[in-house]
This record gives C-alpha cells, structure tokens and sequence, in this order.
C-alpha cells in the first residue's frame, strides 16, 4: 500500500519535471495565461453581441474548458517521455503497479490543469468584473478539480492515439476544438441540436462546467454531487480506455516488430 | 521594378513550400472552423439582427488569415536557421527585408485557403446567405487584411528572432488580435482600454474595410489606415532587421553550428 | 591586384553567451591571420576541426563581423562594401541543410538566382546549363526532400555559380560524398579554376587539397602554420622518405626496437582492421629497411613499402607540430 502510494507521487513528480522544459515564462505566460485569458474576453463579448447568456456563463465555461490544454499536451508529453526513455513498456508490464502509476502520473497534470483554470477564472472574472462570492469558491473548486482529473483521463486516451498516430500536437488541438464546440462551453446546451447534446454528455467537462456555473451562483457541494459523480466516473473510464488502448497498441507493435519500440 | 519581380517570385515560391504539407494544412483548416462553428452556433441561438450571421461570417473566415500567419511567423527566422538557409540569406545581395516578407506574406496567403473555408461551412452547414454588398471591394479588402496580415507577421518574426521559443509568442497572441483587432466585435463595443492598441494593428482596419464592404459602410478610409500602417510596419521592421543581422554577424548566430 | 587580402584578420567568440551571460570563455578563432589570393588561383585551407578555416570563410563572405584586422575581395572591405562583395562571391558548403526541401531543385535555383539578381532573359538558360553542368540534368524537377546527400552537394555548387561569380568559396564541399560523386566534383572545381574563378576551398582531405590546390595554407588554432604550393610543403617535411610495414599484432617491445633504430625519425602505428601499419620517417638518404624488420623479431609482416613523403605526412608534421 504504502509502495504504491510512493510509486503515486514520487513517480509521477519525477516525470513531470522531466516534461517541464516548458517552465520558462516565455512559454508559460503566453500559453497559460495570455491565451486563455483572451478566450474569455472574446466569447464573453461575443456572448454579449449575439444576446446569449451573461459574462459569466462565459467566463466559467471557458476557464474551465481551458484546462484542455494542459491536462491534454501535458499528458501526451508524459507518455511520450516515457516511450522515450523506453519505460512504457516496463509500466504497462506490472499490473499491480499500473493504476496507482498512471494515477501518479496524472496527479501533477491535473494540477496544473487547475492552476491555470483558477487564473483564468480569477482574471476574467476580474476584468469582465463578474462577481464571486467567497463561499462559491470551495465548490467551484471542486469542479475544476474533477474537470481536470476527466480530461486529463481523455488526456491519457489521446496520449495513446498519438503515440501510434505520431502527430501529438494536431491530435491535441483537434481535441480541444470538439470540447470547445460541443461541451456547453461558449454554446448552451439547450441551444445544440439533440445529436450534439448527446455526444456532449460523453465527453469531459460538460458536467463539471455545468456544476460550475451552479456552484458559481450558490449551489453547494450536495447539489452538485451528480454531475460531479457522473464526471468522475468518465474521467476514470477514459483512464481505463487509455490504459486498454496503450496495452494494445504496444502489443501490436510488438507483433508488427516495428523499430519504433514501445 | 526588378524588386517588385523579387517580391513577387519569392512570395510565389513561398506559397508553394507553405502549400505542401499535408498535417500542417490540415490543422491550419480545421483550428479556425473550430471557432466559427461555435460562432455560428452562438449567433443562431441568439440574435438573429439582419446582418448578424454574416459579419460573423466573414469575420470568423478572417481569422484563419491571422491564424496561419500568428504562429508560423513567430518562428519563421528559427526555421530558416535550422534549415541552413538563413545564413543563405543574409550572404546575398539582396537587402534582408525584401527576403523576409515575402514568407511571412506568403503564410497570410495561404491563409486564405482557410477563408475560403470557412466561408464555405457557413453557407453549407449553417446556411448563412454569402451575399456581400461590394463583392469587388470585399476581394480588394480581402487581399488588403493579407497584406496587412503579412506585413504585421513580419514584425513578429524579426521581433521573436532571439528567443528559442518564439513560436509560443506567435501562439500566444492568436486569440489577443481576434479581439483587439476586431474581429468578430466591432471596435465600439471593446472597452475602452483596448481601442488605442486596436488603432496600431493593421488586422483592425484591414477587418473593418472586410465587414464594410460585405455589409455596407466607408471601406476607403479603412483600407488607407491598413496600408498606412502597413507601410510603417515595413520601416519599423527593415531597421529592427539591419540590426538583429549585425548583432547576429557579431556573435556568429546566423547558423546553428 | 590580389582578388582576396586577409591582414592580420582576427575572430574572437566569446563562449557561452547567450542573451544574459557576459561570463564566459574567449576563444581566439582566428588569430591576426595574413594571406592574399591571386586571380585564378585554387587556394586551399588545410587545417584539423576549429582551426579556423571555416571562420575565416565565413568572414570572407561577410556573414561573420572580424574582431579586427581586414580583409578585402575583389578590393572591397568585407566590412564596408558588404554588398558589393556579396555580388561576387559565392558560397557552397557540404552538408545536408541549406536548400528548401519542399522545393524542387529547379526552384531552389529559381528562389536564389532571384536573390543574386540574375537578371530573367539570362535565368532560364543560366539554370538549364547549371543544372546540366552539375549533373541533375532530369532530377531538376524532383523535390530536394527526396535528395541524396551528393545531389544536395551538386545543387549547392550549382547555386554558388548562379550568378558567375569571380571568387567561389567552397568549405568542405566533399564531406559525405561517394568516391565517384567526388572526384566528379574535383573534375567541376578544377574546370571552374580553368575558367579563370578564383576559388578558395577548405578540406580535410589530403589527396584532394593536393590534386586540385594551386597553393596551399596549413591553419592551426587559428594561425597560419604555412603557405606554399603542394610541392613546397611536402618538401617542408624534414626527412627523408616513409617507411610503411604492414605488421599483424606488433608488440610494444618491437615497436621500441624499431624506434631505436639509428636513421629512424619517429614510428607510427595506425590500425587497419586485422592489420597494423608501422609508419616510419626515415633520416635523409638512409635505407633501414632490413633493420627494422630485423627490429619486429617474430611479428608477422605482410607488405613493405617506401614511399616519399606525401601532403599527409607534411600536414600531420606541420600541424602536430603546434600542439
């Protein structure tokens, strides 16, 4: 028990600071903070232009869809360096150690994911001066907390797609334009066609930025609970996608003898 | 004259290079489409004011200009170094600039490809009725917002020539020009603090002579602002490469090695 | 007039700089190196890896500032009339990059005969006969990504000659090429000198500065070690001729008693696979050779040759020399 919890936290610190040559601020500011942040600005006052919603359906839908970008990219990342280093297939091979490996891994994507949510919720709210009470904020938080675990689960499913597709990147962004269209992000759920409404229910953040909009406006932690429940429970099938997926493709190339080993 | 044939060449064989790859054309189609669909998405749940669906039309179809220009151009000077041909470059007759804008032109061309797009999903998919009000005009604004696009692209390549990582500057100021520059949102409804920087971006204007021909407004005095600031992004620029080129003959950095 | 002067030209790098760090090492790449350059001649820079030649070219063409000292092409200072010496020179080096890959190789030389000004009515033929004369005649159209490593070689020279330039640079043109694509290349280089191009070439390979070099300056650590013709640097080697032995697991001992031989110089052994070669310099006008294969004892011996002494044996002399 104790083993796995280290294997949780150590491993997954250790690999992440390999994957942190992006520390540097020039790489940082504009990805994590300049972007976002203007992609609030920009729906919100697009929002406005088109009579739909209000500042803050906007600025909650869009901090925390934001958090794609990391929970997506940082993932992809850790699973390639892993490859890399030609690890990957190590991990897949212990069973007993895969969950609490992969969760490891997942822990400090997730906070980053929240990091940047949070600053890009802070500063739109602030500059499109959108009030947040103080007590919305453990449950908004909440929801931020989960949307990041759920998309950094769909994170590890790309990460799989992209190791045997080779185009990590493009991956990603095509990832990031779907949630953006179809999660409520920016468009009301009632205002999607059926189709789109359903396939939203599928994806990550759709439930989270619902209860987030709640939470924002008063809900507590028990109103929530049911959409934050049913976000849970698709980050951790995503998870296990993605574990499904990555065991298979290794054992594919392995069959296929690719040089490109796992 | 001979310049005009340098530019004109060099811009072409450009385009060809810019135009051959296929994962790369195929994000550069698909980024921008992302946005508009949920653009097209926001204003049919919302208004439905005449003119509404096609100014964000062509509004959303303009932004696939700024996107393959905004981060390729950040990095264009990298890659040329990396590929071997910046040293090329500077060891020819030919006065720097007139090399570097013709690729950064080059990207805001192949934008248009995206335009095209884009103009396209909206009247396919969400039905929104292309017809513009100064069809020749919108051609002329539309390759005005290029040149602009490309011009203004070129002061960020010679600007982000020193940092290793300029191709996330490029990337980090994609979403900041929708917005300031005006995109999708007519400058009047900006707060306040952002319109003076609006004013100083070529994109804004070219964006302005775009909407206005396609639904009715003054385009001249639009199109003037975008080349006037055009024009003065190609001084600014020529002197900022004069000098990162001697600094890099100083300190050897033209190549890799 | 000299078509190219160096006088007492100086490169200094500072290592280890970058946007923040003033610290740092100084290097001296180029230390007040004095050389001219007569119309039409094939001038040669010898020299082992950083010793400069590449520098030194490299500020020829004006894309490295010296830190002091002069130079001039054609009468015009690389610093000063940076333009007018840019019109007259050109530039190929060895290696893969340089070219745009998703271009063909027609438009490659279309994009840089464009930048050199080749004017339009002459470009057309020009690239036709370049294209021709570098043998790519039929590969033209094909993209540059899909090159080999001596097509890429061939197109870059073709690209030096766009625009009949009267001083050619060529920095280590056949490094990665195959035998035949190479001395194809010497066959094009001595052409061009025959042409009347005055062309300076920097090499590593001995055969090839010897073959094709009219003269010859050995560089070392930034400084000229010495200046002459083939002959006069082969006859700069102090000694006599070369003895080589083809030996088969010398030992230390043996190779000893060869060195103590009297009328031997120094003793060299150079791995050649299964075999070794004893490389021995000999005084002026002694003949050891029994000697030494008394010397080996019991080491098995394949051939035995004697030999003058070649551009190899003058640089490695020349060159050691300042170490």
């Amino acid at each position: 028990m104790i083993t796995s919890a280290r294997v949780f936290f150590v491993g997954g610190l250790t690999s992440y600071r390999a994957l942190f040559t992006w520390l540097s601020p020039w790489i940082l500011i504009p990805t994590f903070i300049v972007t976002p942040l203007f992609q609030v600005l920009f729906f919100a006052y697009i929002g406005r232009d088109a009579g739909v919603a209000d500042d803050r359906f906007f600025v909650i839908g869009n901090a925390v869809q934001y958090v794609a970008i990391p929970c997506l990219f940082a993932m992809g990342n850790t699973i390639g360096n892993e490859r890399r280093q030609q690890t990957l297939g190590l991990l897949l091979v212990t069973p007993a150690r895969r969950i609490p490996l992969f969760l490891g891994r997942s822990l400090p994507v997730i906070a980053n994911g929240v990091a940047v949510s949070v600053v890009a919720l802070v500063a739109g709210a602030a500059l499109l001066r959108v009030h947040v009470a103080l007590a919305t904020v453990p449950p908004l938080l909440l929801c931020v907390v989960v949307a990041s675990f759920s998309c950094t689960g769909l994170g590890l499913v790309t990460a799989a797609l992209a190791l045997r597709v080779r185009e990590t990147a493009v991956l990603v962004n095509i990832v990031f334009g779907i949630l953006l269209i179809f999660c409520g992000v920016n468009v009301p759920l009632a205002s999607l066609p059926g189709w789109m409404r359903s396939v939203a229910g599928w994806l990550p953040l759709t439930h989270s930025i619902a209860a987030g909009r709640r939470a924002s406006v008063g809900a507590g932690f028990s109103a929530l609970g049911g959409d934050l429940g049913r976000e849970a429970l698709l980050g951790l099938g995503f998870v296990v996608l993605g574990l499904l997926l990555l065991a298979y493709f290794e054992r594919e190339s392995r069959q296929r003898a690719t040089l490109e080993v796992f | 004259m001979k310049t005009l044939r340098l530019l004109a060449v060099t811009w072409w064989l450009q385009v060809k290079i810019r135009s051959r790859s296929a994962f790369d054309g195929l994000l550069s189609l698909l980024w921008p489409l992302f946005f508009a669909t949920t653009i097209f998405l926001l204003y049919r749940a919302g208004h439905q004011a005449p003119g509404a669906l096609l100014s964000a039309a062509v509004g959303a179809s303009a932004m696939g200009i700024w996107s393959a220009t905004s981060t390729t151009a950040s990095a264009a000077l990298q890659n040329e170094r990396q590929q071997g041909t910046l040293e090329l470059l500077v060891a020819a007759p030919t006065p720097l600039p007139l090399l570097f804008v013709p690729i950064t032109l080059s990207m805001a061309t192949v934008g248009v490809y995206s335009l095209i797009t884009t103009l396209l999903w909206g009247r396919f998919v969400f039905g929104i009725s292309l017809h513009v009000h100064a069809p020749l005009l919108f051609a002329l604004s539309v390759l005005v917002i290029v040149v602009g696009i490309g011009m203004f692209g070129f002061l960020l390549a010679v600007a982000s020539v020193r940092y290793r990582s300029s191709w996330a500057l490029g990337a980090g100021i994609e979403l900041p020009v929708w917005f300031i520059c005006g995109f999708l949102i007519p400058l009047s409804q900006l707060p306040g603090w952002v319109r003076p920087i609006s004013w100083l971006l070529a994109p804004t204007w070219g964006m302005t002579a775009v909407r206005h021909s396609a639904l009715g407004g003054s385009v001249a005095p639009a199109l003037l602002a975008c080349l006037g600031l055009t024009a003065a992004y190609a001084v600014i620029g020529t002197l900022v490469t004069g000098r990162i080129v001697d600094a890099a003959r100083t300190r050897a950095t033209l190549a890799l090695t | 007039m000299p078509v190219i002067e160096l006088d007492q030209l100086r490169r200094t790098y500072r290592s280890g700089g970058g946007i923040r760090r003033r610290s740092g090492r100084e290097i001296e790449a180029v230390r007040g190196l004095d050389l001219t350059v007569e119309r039409g001649e094939l001038f040669g820079l010898l020299g082992p890896n950083g010793a400069g030649k590449t520098t030194t070219i490299k500020m020829l063409i004006t894309l490295l500032l010296p830190t002091s000292g002069t130079a001039r092409v054609l009468g015009h200072d690389v610093v000063k009339d940076v333009r007018e010496v840019r019109r007259r020179v050109g530039y190929v080096f060895g290696g893969d990059r340089g070219l745009y890959e998703r271009l063909s190789g027609l438009d490659n030389l279309r994009y840089f005969a464009e930048l050199y000004a080749v004017s339009p009515r002459t470009q057309r033929a020009r690239i036709a006969e370049l294209i021709e004369l570098v043998g790519l005649t039929g590969r033209e159209n094909e993209r540059v990504e899909g090159y080999s490593r001596g097509m890429r070689q061939r197109l870059h020279i073709a690209r030096g000659l766009l625009h009949k330039p009267d001083v050619l640079f060529l920095d280590e043109p056949s490094i990665g090429i195959d035998p035949v694509g190479a001395r194809e290349l010497r066959r094009t280089v001595a052409t061009l000198r025959d042409q009347g191009t005055t062309i300076m070439l920097t090499t590593h390979y001995m055969f090839e500065a010897d073959e094709l070099c009219d003269r010859i300056a050995v560089i070392a650590h930034g400084e000229l070690v010495a200046l002459g013709t083939p002959a006069e640097l082969k006859a700069m080697v102090r000694g006599g001729s070369v003895l080589e032995v083809e030996v088969f697991g010398a030992s230390d001992t043996a190779i000893d008693t060869v060195r103590a031989v009297a009328g031997i110089r120094s003793v060299g052994l150079e791995e050649r696979g299964q075999a070794q070669l004893l490389v021995a310099q000999l005084d002026p006008g002694v003949d050891v050779t029994a000697a030494v294969l008394g010397a080996l004892g019991d080491t098995p011996t394949g051939r035995v040759t004697s030999r003058e002494p070649s551009l190899e044996d003058a640089y490695v002399q020349l060159v050691g020399a300042t170490t």
